[in-house]
């Protein structure tokens, strides 16, 4: 008995009033997309559910693919019966015996109110014959399987296999957010929980070469090639750094000169934001975890910007981080060995509580305003689809012959 | 470009490639295979055997197994003969400075009851005979000391270091000779057990070659087919080792010819980085000239390094731009500076590199050393 379609339930979309169908037909478009390795399935969205016809494929590599689609609450496998009672039963019984635990429950919906028997009946019929007919006993509060019933006009749909989907919003509803990169375990985490919310990307990574490799750009871009399952297409700005850092270690006093950087880091990153049409930057940044991420030094930073700054990991431990990032795949990649930031620009003794005046002071001794700029407009792009590079069109840099 | 870096890997030589598309082409045949067609590859194969053990007049004494690489050679010498050997004894002696396929072949003995033996060398990064003689005794199996170290070039006396094993009739004298193949002459001769790498002089990636004495046998680190005399199963590279056998032929034809235009290259960057500020030179004086290894005291290797490869210059270093920085054990052995042996770079020189290109290097160095910011 093959099943028939999948069952797709929404995540938080319930709460939504009239902007509903806009969430729908976004999240109905994702799906169609994500699915388009197997052209022969067909994606049907309406107001509660929506439905994919499974068509011979199978079942476990449709639902794989759909749990890395934001927005999907569960998907459940459903079989197809005919609307009489003895087949109905007779479903019932193959479906429930396939299944793992000691107690069932039967849940009938009857959208289908021509159909003879009311819900608690047909419930009651199936409930019975199962208890008969297999070793699973009746617990209508805990039930270890659901045995789900859907009976419509064409025919009656049973299911009792929930899958979790991602959770989160249709990717597209909640606007691009600029994240910014560095290379390390937290970062890609914290893009991956922003498209899980439905969040489009785009990243910016700040690069001081000679102080930085090169290398630390193809790593990122391994890392964009994981996150491009959750958005197709990928922008990563790389900012040429250099100037400004060492101008910052040349004028800053050393425990400063992260929190300047970081405070050059959101500047560069507000302008860009604006540029690229983005409605927020966002950090990988956890309270506490390092002397620029403690709340004084969150204050001190975020000073220089009134742009929404996102901080999805502000409250995970460096624990829940990596073990994030070894589902979604990008820890393997964040741990290879080059760094974001040399050795070279790593104080001794990094303030922890900077003054936002000191910070002013610092700044007061050299014209950063045009290197700021700068760094803007020599942004680097690169994109990535689908796992794989694409060319800009507007890149006129020649590539590096060897 | 400018590639300073011919100690890691070299390009091939035109006639290498030549050989190698043309018997991947013609003779693709399996050598193992019983047909007419194998027998005319195997044929091939034994050609270049000869032709390898010729050019270094080791015909009548020795015999080759091919390997994949240098890498190989040292585990399948070390670890063979060991096994085969060690009722005869258990001590084997190596030096602080060998490559890590040796001294990491041999720490996998040690579980083994083996008892590694690992010399100190000298501050210029040499093996002392007197150091030799004296850990010398009659548990000895094997020896193993490189020709021309890979970091800092420094030469060992291989005749005078295989006369004090020889004076021990159960020891073994392995040499892996990698940075010395037609580079640096020594007493082939001198040596039961010779490792090299075809790469590292102008053939293919994935071909090498240990050469052993004839009355020598070992255990075959490969389990499989009975290829290479039963020593080293897979099917043999022949393609890649005919065009090693050239390669080497090639290079040992030309050493003194290019040795001197090294020489050249290698003196003028010697002498005018060692009056540099915030420079020090590691390789030793009387070392090979394809090879100059110097510190910089003030700045990260790694960061000057990167700034040379923007300039598309490529050299080597060990140290990387992380937090858990590897370092030099060569230099360390050598009794160099910790700060030196994390920030080493290595420029490493074939016949093709020229004075201009040494000349460019100083010019976009200097900036380099003015430019940077100091550690």
């Amino acid at each position: 008995m093959n099943p028939d379609m999948l069952m797709i339930h929404y995540g938080e979309l319930s709460t939504k009033g009239d902007n509903r169908k806009l969430f729908v037909n976004q999240l109905a478009r994702n799906i169609r997309h994500a699915l388009k390795a197997f052209p022969s399935l067909n994606v049907e969205a309406s107001r509660d559910h929506a439905y994919v016809e499974l068509h011979e494929e199978d079942p476990e590599k449709v639902i794989a693919r759909l749990q890395d689609v934001s927005g999907i609450h569960s998907i459940s496998i459903v079989f197809k019966s005919s609307k009489d009672l003895d087949s109905l039963k007779k479903y019932a019984v193959e479906l429930l015996s396939k299944e793992q635990g000691e107690s069932f429950k039967v849940n009938v919906k009857r959208a289908d109110k021509s159909f003879p028997m009311s819900s608690y009946d047909l419930a009651c019929a199936l409930g019975d014959y199962c208890l008969d007919h297999t070793a699973f006993k009746v617990d209508v509060h805990h039930p270890d399987v659901n045995l789900d019933v859907d009976v419509r006009e064409e025919a009656a749909y049973l299911s009792c296999h929930d899958y979790l989907g991602a959770g989160g919003y249709p990717l597209g509803m909640n606007g691009k957010c600029l994240t910014l990169l560095s290379g390390g375990i937290d970062s890609p985490v914290a893009a991956y929980l922003l498209l899980r919310r439905g969040i489009r990307i785009e990243c910016i990574h700040f690069a001081a070469p000679p102080y930085t490799s090169d290398a630390v750009i193809d790593k990122l871009k391994d890392i964009l090639k994981i996150l491009n399952t959750y958005q197709e297409d990928i922008k990563l700005n790389v900012v040429p750094f250099t100037e400004l850092q060492l101008a910052i270690y040349k004028n800053v006093d050393e425990p400063y000169c992260i929190t300047i950087m970081r405070r050059m880091m959101f500047r560069i990153a507000e302008g860009l934001a604006k540029k690229e049409h983005c409605l927020a930057i966002a950090t990988g940044e956890s309270v506490g975890q390092v002397a620029s991420q403690t709340l004084p030094s969150m204050i001190a930073i975020n000073d220089v910007t009134n742009f929404p700054v996102l901080r999805p990991m502000c409250t995970m431990d460096k624990l829940d981080s990596i073990a994030l990032a070894e589902k979604i795949g990008t820890y393997e990649i964040s741990i290879r060995p080059y760094e974001d930031c040399c050795t070279i620009f790593k104080p001794k003794a990094p303030k922890t509580k900077p003054q936002i005046h000191d910070c002013e002071f610092f700044e007061s001794k050299f014209d950063w305003k045009p290197m700021v700029e700068k760094c803007i407009a020599e942004v680097k792009s690169y994109l990535l689809v689908d796992g794989v590079e694409k060319q800009f069109a507007e890149d006129s840099k020649p590539v590096l012959e060897k | 470009m400018i590639y300073f870096d011919n100690a890691a890997t070299t390009s091939t030589l035109k006639g290498a490639e030549e050989i190698f598309i043309r018997e991947n082409r013609e003779d693709f045949a399996n050598p193992s295979s019983a047909h007419a067609f194998g027998r005319g590859a195997s044929k091939k194969l034994e050609e270049a055997r000869e032709s390898i053990l010729e050019d270094l007049h080791l015909d009548k004494t020795h015999t080759l197994v091919f390997t994949s690489g240098a890498t190989e050679s040292n585990n399948l010498a070390l670890k063979g003969l060991a096994f085969h050997y060690q009722k005869r004894g258990k001590r084997i002696i190596t030096s602080s400075v060998e490559h890590p396929s040796v001294l990491n072949a041999l720490k996998e003995l040690v579980p083994f009851g083996f008892d590694v033996v690992i010399l100190p060398v000298t501050s210029e990064g040499k093996v002392d005979p007197e150091t030799l003689k004296k850990a010398m005794n009659n548990e000895t199996i094997l020896v193993s000391i490189m020709a021309v170290n890979n970091e800092v070039g420094a030469i060992n006396d291989v005749s005078a270091l295989a006369r004090i094993v020889h004076g021990f009739p159960k020891a073994y004298f392995h040499v892996d000779a990698t940075q010395a193949m037609t580079k640096i002459p020594f007493d082939y001769a001198s040596c039961d057990l010779l490792s090299f790498s075809g790469h590292k002089f102008g053939a293919f990636k994935g071909s090498g070659a240990l050469i052993y004495k004839k009355s020598i046998v070992f255990e075959a680190v490969n389990a499989g087919g009975e290829q290479e005399q039963g020593f080293r199963a897979g099917t043999v590279n022949m393609p890649g080792n005919v065009a090693m056998a050239y390669a080497l032929h090639e290079g040992l034809k030309n050493l003194k010819e290019h040795e001197q235009s090294v020489r050249v290259l290698h003196d003028y960057l010697q002498q005018n980085l060692a009056q540099m500020d915030g420079v020090e030179i590691n390789s030793p004086a009387d070392g090979a000239p394809y090879v100059l290894n110097f510190s910089v005291t003030k700045k990260k290797a790694s960061v000057v390094v990167e700034a040379l490869s923007e300039n598309e210059i490529y050299v080597s270093t060990v140290s990387a731009c992380s937090s858990e920085e590897p370092v030099s054990y060569v230099l360390l052995a050598m009794g160099k500076s910790d700060g030196a042996a994390h920030n080493s770079i290595r420029l490493s020189f074939s016949s093709d590199n020229t004075l201009e290109e040494g000349k460019r290097f100083l010019e976009v160095f200097s900036t380099i050393m003015m430019g940077v910011q100091d550690r």
